[in-house]
């Protein structure tokens, strides 16, 4: 790549090029060109098995791609770990694990700190902030087990949080939330939009997409569009996407 | 026989101090295991411990030409293979549609019809103290010399020792793995860790347990613990305590009771704890959870009813 190029990657908090998965020969994505521009909140949005969760997790070397690379803020991941914030679905750890709400959010620092560094006074500190932060601060020593969904998703939104990165990758966060969860979760996207902070969100409710997001991508297994929300989140892309006939418009009710 | 008695008799202390040792490590290590939902990996180590010890005797015989029975020769031929085996299990659940459990099976049986053939080639074969070497299969608590003790304090105190060194990786990784890989965890290096320590966990019970056995010892006292605590470092701790308290009380009882095998009565004391544990823990014990879900369903029903009647 050439300096020039570099640069311009360099305006953009994430760009994934030529991106291809294949779970073993079956394809997954297909040469996905991924921009997600500075300071917006990007909605990834798709049909099951759309390859939305696959996207998120190649960008971020868990799963491994068969073709492309991806650059953060014009680096790769190695080089800027800590300016990059992950937060899976709740539902891929288990919830009866022994361990406390303080205890989880307290693991974001877990990055920041390295091997066999502890943490101390100062990361206990910030995981509190992060709590008060997503409104968990009173559940900080209960049992994980005894949360509900939207206290569950609301402690990953913390533990992404503490680390404050400048990038933020979401899977489905509003996955089996309640309202006030709900609420609480939009606070903090908002809050984290007037920061200048960029998230990606991978996001399943079509007719809440317009609401919290910028920047829509509608994803496939190839990339139907992927721009300002009022450019790409039309009729047309998203009957592309989900694969619906034209004349079947009440799907679609909701997009203006 | 009085504790006086019990406590001046060498052998009787060797016994109860190798095995509370051997309870002690097993438990506190077996509870990343059971948290990590892979509480067989142990019988898969624990069935290859068996051709791996049986390999360092020859080793240590045939080309060393020394006494085929160091302790430390042996747990290093059953870290090697137990290690082989678990790679293996993994390795053929993670590239193919097998699952894990039945991968773990294939992979214990193989490890262990392997350890049988060598365990009949070398009582056929003319080698130099050989002598009690089938005691691997069921263990044999009254030969622990204090040379085995020491090398099981501390081969144990090794794995412990890395246990606590690297407890904020194991905790991070057994919770999350993925996360652990986003903020730059090594997950290799991390599995690698984890699973030398359960592995030794498990290996330095094999001579005095007998590797039959050795599972209990690392799956029963984080289960039984796991009913009592609610964190990470309460379980661990908690499970290495009933590891050790089992395996004394079934030690002395062995003992007490007069010819009694060692491990079988050490795996039943555990077995009691984890009773006990399932039935009387405050938080997630079966019985109270049965009372109060018959409790608030009568309480429901009568209020149905009652509103029912009323309107």
């Amino acid at each position: 790549m050439t300096s020039a190029s570099a640069r311009r990657d360099g305006e953009f908090a994430c760009v994934a090029r030529n991106l291809s998965v294949a779970y073993r020969a079956e394809p997954v994505l297909r040469n996905v060109d991924l921009f997600v521009p500075r300071g917006v909140v990007m909605g990834v949005v798709g049909p099951n098995g759309a390859g939305k969760s696959t996207l998120i997790k190649a960008m971020l070397g868990l799963v491994k791609p068969l073709t492309g690379r991806t650059e953060f803020f014009g680096l790769p991941l190695a080089r800027v770990r800590q300016r990059v914030g992950y937060m899976p679905q709740s539902a891929t750890v288990d919830w009866d694990f022994p361990t406390t709400v303080q205890d989880v959010v307290l693991m974001g620092t877990y990055g920041s700190l390295g091997w066999l560094r502890r943490p101390g006074r100062a990361e206990r500190a910030r995981a509190m902030a992060a709590m008060e932060q997503t409104g968990i601060a009173d559940l900080a020593s209960r049992q994980i087990g005894e949360l509900s969904g939207g206290q569950r998703q609301r402690v990953f939104l913390a533990r992404t949080l503490v680390q404050s990165p400048d990038l933020y990758f979401m899977d489905e966060p509003f996955q089996g939330v309640d309202a006030k969860s709900q609420q609480a979760i939009v606070a903090v996207l908002h809050a984290l939009r007037e920061q200048g902070k960029t998230v990606v969100i991978v996001h399943h409710d079509l007719v809440t997409v317009r609401e919290y997001c910028d920047h829509v991508t509608l994803l496939n297994q190839r990339v139907v569009s992927s721009g300002p929300a009022a450019e790409s989140f039309t009729k047309e892309n998203i009957r592309t996407a989900y694969d619906v006939a034209a004349d079947d418009d009440s799907f679609l009710e909701f997009v203006s | 026989m009085s504790l006086l008695e019990f406590f001046t008799n060498h052998t009787y202390r060797m016994v109860l101090a190798g095995t509370v040792t051997i309870g002690f490590v097993a438990g506190a290590l077996g509870s990343f295991a059971y948290l990590r939902k892979q509480s067989l990996i142990s019988d898969v180590i624990a069935h290859a411990a068996l051709p791996g010890t049986l390999l360092a005797f020859l080793a240590a015989v045939l080309l060393a030409g020394t006494g085929g029975r160091n302790m430390l020769g042996l747990i290093a031929g059953a870290v090697v293979v137990g290690t082989i085996a678990v790679l293996f299990a993994n390795g053929v659940a993670r590239t193919s549609k097998i699952s894990i459990d039945t991968a773990m099976a294939v992979s214990l049986t193989i490890f262990f019809g392997a350890g049988m053939l060598l365990l009949r080639i070398i009582a056929n074969g003319e080698f130099p103290g050989k002598g009690g070497i089938q005691d691997y299969l069921f263990g044999n608590a009254s030969v622990i010399t204090i040379a085995d003790l020491i090398t099981s304090l501390t081969v144990g105190a090794v794995a412990l020792a890395l246990m606590l060194l690297f407890w904020k990786e194991f905790a991070l990784r057994t919770f999350d793995p993925d996360h652990s890989s986003v903020l730059g965890f090594s997950a290799r290096a991390i599995d690698t860790l984890m699973f030398t320590t359960i592995v030794i966990a498990t290996v330095i019970g094999v001579k005095a347990v007998g590797l039959v056995l050795m599972v209990a010892f690392v799956v029963t006292p984080p289960a039984a613990a796991r009913q009592w605590t609610r964190t990470l470092p309460g379980m661990v701790t908690l499970s290495a305590v009933f590891g050790a308290l089992g395996s004394g009380v079934g030690a002395y009882l062995s003992i007490v009771l007069g010819n009694v095998p060692t491990g079988p009565l050490i795996v039943l004391t555990l077995f009691a704890l984890f009773l006990v544990s399932l039935l009387a823990s405050p938080r997630r014990s079966i019985v109270t959870a049965v009372l109060t879900r018959r409790r608030a369903r009568a309480a429901l029903k009568r209020e149905l009813t009652g509103k029912g009647s009323a309107a």
